[in-house]
């Protein structure tokens, strides 16, 4: 059984975004990178798998600058066993379209896999359809926003809870098969001190913008690069709602408190309804 | 290329037309279609959903093609994406927009994929440049910014939108029904449907809603969130909470709003004994009008809202369900 992960490092949840100076992207001085969350679940579901069946191998693979290395080292320090790194500095704003095409390029590679793991989407780009896109280029099935996987015993099939608006559905898909993981499906682990040690020593393979077969892909060199081939982005803003900062509190600055609170709630009610016109 | 603008119809389980489709119809006509001297077309797939064409004509589409097959029944992905990218290549539209729900973005990424088509998802504005290619507006960085992205090709430009941000409005037409038919292989569908469940809720789905009540860690149980859903229930909102509130156990996690969680933008949100993290403004943050009720005056939330009441919300809510309640049997 060989599992691939497709990872991606996203700046931090908690990071403060700022627009570059050229506008179109993000000032990445002295931003955190992180794991992408989502990605963080496919990667425990694959390790979780692995020590279910007792064997088998987890590959993650990413595409991007030499920063990411440590989202690889993440992921093998939490039990993956090996990775493989698409790298170059370009390789920091690639558009969708590319990277599916060349992720899905490596990961045939590979040669035999049985299912390939990834995040809902990425919490920084946002694009929503790398991990599909991957799944249509190698020619499987793929099962999207997944909150609950179950191999069959004899490892053919797999059947996946996924949400959709107003409910769950249940499908089952024959391997390999292509998921994208959503909240809810595990609790991803910490990695362990002597896992970070050991994920020191075990391979990454690193494939450059010239071991890729681009003319194979109907790609140029361009392409992957920020320039893009499908879009361009024209601005970057960091949006600035006017909020009207309008807090009732009570006498001492502090809490509503006895009859402060029918007074606050019928002002509040007011409000919403003369000034703000939402009731 | 055509000067077709296509809207792909998203149905509920119930097999009724989404919201998000009026709108998308709606902003298309609004934005699009005068600039580049379209044809507004919705597209329908299914099975026996030709009835639905004059809803689609209702929010002013002038032709609205039908693919029915004894397939399309069910959704499963590799069906609808044979239907709707044997019509692109058909037909080859100049625009094709959907509506961003779990069935745009669970088979519109093939369907691009094939039509080697850029796709844009969750876009909050719609645009031509001076020659005619599509602009978007959309969110990066979990919502924390927004990005402009003009598209370079038209193989055919492709986008959803984000339900509930452009205006639904009609403009009655009599759409011409083009019925297509699509062979598709059975042996071609993967997915098997092993069962659908239904959320029986009285309330509305979150994503859709125009209003939303959530609460936070601050409830304290999920007994307690019974004060939400009696709140929610006062205004006919959608019922809402943060993470800390879904990882306590107080309530599943389909109701989690936030950059783990849905991504909701109605005129009202109601976050109550909610701190506001940047995670949970990453899923609300848009929101037009948001409320805060909170016993700790120096909570993240109060920077960031347009109302709030410092309080303990054991008592507050309860008086503020009542008088909702009062100026709603006024009307
Ligand atoms: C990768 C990542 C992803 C995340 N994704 C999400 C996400 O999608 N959604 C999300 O919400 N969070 C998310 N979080 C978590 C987020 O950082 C916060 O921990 C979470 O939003 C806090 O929830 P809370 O406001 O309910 O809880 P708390 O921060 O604990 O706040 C509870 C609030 O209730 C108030 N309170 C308590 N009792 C009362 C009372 N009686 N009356 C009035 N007020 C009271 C308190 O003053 C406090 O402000 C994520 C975190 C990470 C690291
Ligand atoms: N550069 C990349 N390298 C590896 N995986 C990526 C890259 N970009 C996106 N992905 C994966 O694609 C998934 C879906 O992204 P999205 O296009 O937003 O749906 C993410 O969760 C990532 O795992």
């Amino acid at each position: 059984m060989r599992i691939v992960v497709i990872v991606r490092q996203t700046p931090d949840t908690e990071a403060k975004i700022k627009v570059a100076p050229s506008g179109d992207t993000i000032d990445t001085e002295g931003i955190k990178w992180i794991v992408n969350p989502y990605d963080e679940f496919a990667i425990e579901e694959a390790i979780r798998i692995k020590e279910k069946l007792g064997k088998g191998e987890v590959v993650l693979i990413t595409m991007g600058p030499a920063r990411c290395i440590e989202a690889l080292r993440t992921g093998l320090a939490m039990g993956a066993d090996n990775a493989i790194h698409i790298k170059d500095e370009s390789f920091a704003f690639t558009d969708p379209y590319a990277l599916a095409k060349v992720i899905a390029q490596e990961i045939k590679n590979l040669g035999e896999f049985n299912l390939v793991l990834t995040g809902k989407k990425m919490i920084d780009e946002e694009t929503g359809q790398v991990g599909i896109h991957v799944a249509e280029e190698l020619g499987i099935p793929h099962v999207a926003i997944v909150t609950k996987v179950e191999l069959s015993s004899d490892l053919t099939k797999v059947t996946c809870q996924k949400e959709i608006e107003g409910g769950q559905m249940v499908v089952e898909v024959p391997l390999p098969a292509l998921i994208t993981c959503e909240r809810g499906l595990n609790e991803p682990r910490y990695a362990s001190l002597p896992g970070i040690m050991k994920a020191k020593k075990k391979p990454v393979k690193e494939v450059t913008i010239d071991n890729i077969n681009l003319e194979a892909l109907g790609l140029t060199k361009e392409a992957l690069g920020p320039a893009g081939a499908r879009f361009r982005v024209t601005k970057l803003e960091v949006p600035q709602i006017q909020r009207r900062l309008k807090i009732l509190k009570g006498k001492q600055q502090d809490m509503v408190k006895g009859e402060e609170v029918a007074e606050a709630v019928r002002e509040l009610v007011r409000l919403l309804r003369e000034e703000a016109k939402v009731i | 290329m055509s000067n077709e603008i296509w809207v792909v119809a998203d149905l509920t389980i119930g097999g009724d037309v989404r919201k998000v489709t009026f709108e998308a119809l709606s902003e298309a006509r609004r934005k699009l279609v005068g600039k580049l001297g379209g044809q507004l077309c919705g597209v329908l797939i299914g099975s026996g959903v030709s009835a639905l064409a004059s809803e689609l004509g209702k929010y002013g589409a002038e032709k609205v093609y039908v693919v029915e097959n004894e397939l399309l029944k069910d959704y499963t992905p590799e069906a609808y994406t044979v239907a709707l990218s044997e019509l692109i290549k058909k037909h080859n539209p100049y625009i094709v927009l959907a509506g961003n729900t779990s069935v745009s973005q669970d088979f519109l990424p093939r369907v691009a994929a094939r039509a080697e088509a850029g796709l844009a998802v969750d876009c909050i504005d719609l645009d031509l440049t001076d020659d005619k290619r599509l602009v978007v507006k959309r969110y990066k960085y979990s919502a924390k910014s927004i990005a402009a992205v003009e598209f370079l090709d038209y193989k055919p430009m492709m986008a959803t939108i984000r339900p509930n941000v452009f205006k639904p409005e009609e403009d009655v037409k009599n759409p011409e029904v083009v019925s297509e038919s699509v062979e598709i292989k059975p042996e071609g569908i993967w997915t098997k449907i092993l069962e659908v469940r239904r959320k029986e809720s009285p309330r509305p789905e979150l994503t859709e809603a125009d209003r939303i009540v959530s609460g936070g860690r601050g409830l304290g149980s999920g007994e307690n969130f019974k004060l939400i859903f009696e709140l929610a229930d006062a205004i006919g909102a959608a019922a809402g909470a943060s993470r800390a509130a879904v990882d306590s156990g107080f309530v599943p996690y389909e109701m989690q709003v936030g950059q783990t969680g849905k991504v909701v933008s109605p005129t009202l949100y109601i976050a109550i004994g909610i701190s506001g993290s940047i995670q949970h403004f990453a899923g609300m943050g848009s929101s037009k009008v948001i409320v805060a009720i909170n016993k700790d005056p120096d909570a993240p939330i109060f920077q960031k809202c347009d109302y709030g009441i410092v309080g303990d919300l054991f008592e507050i809510v309860p008086v503020l369900t009542e008088e909702f309640k009062k100026l709603l049997a006024q009307q």
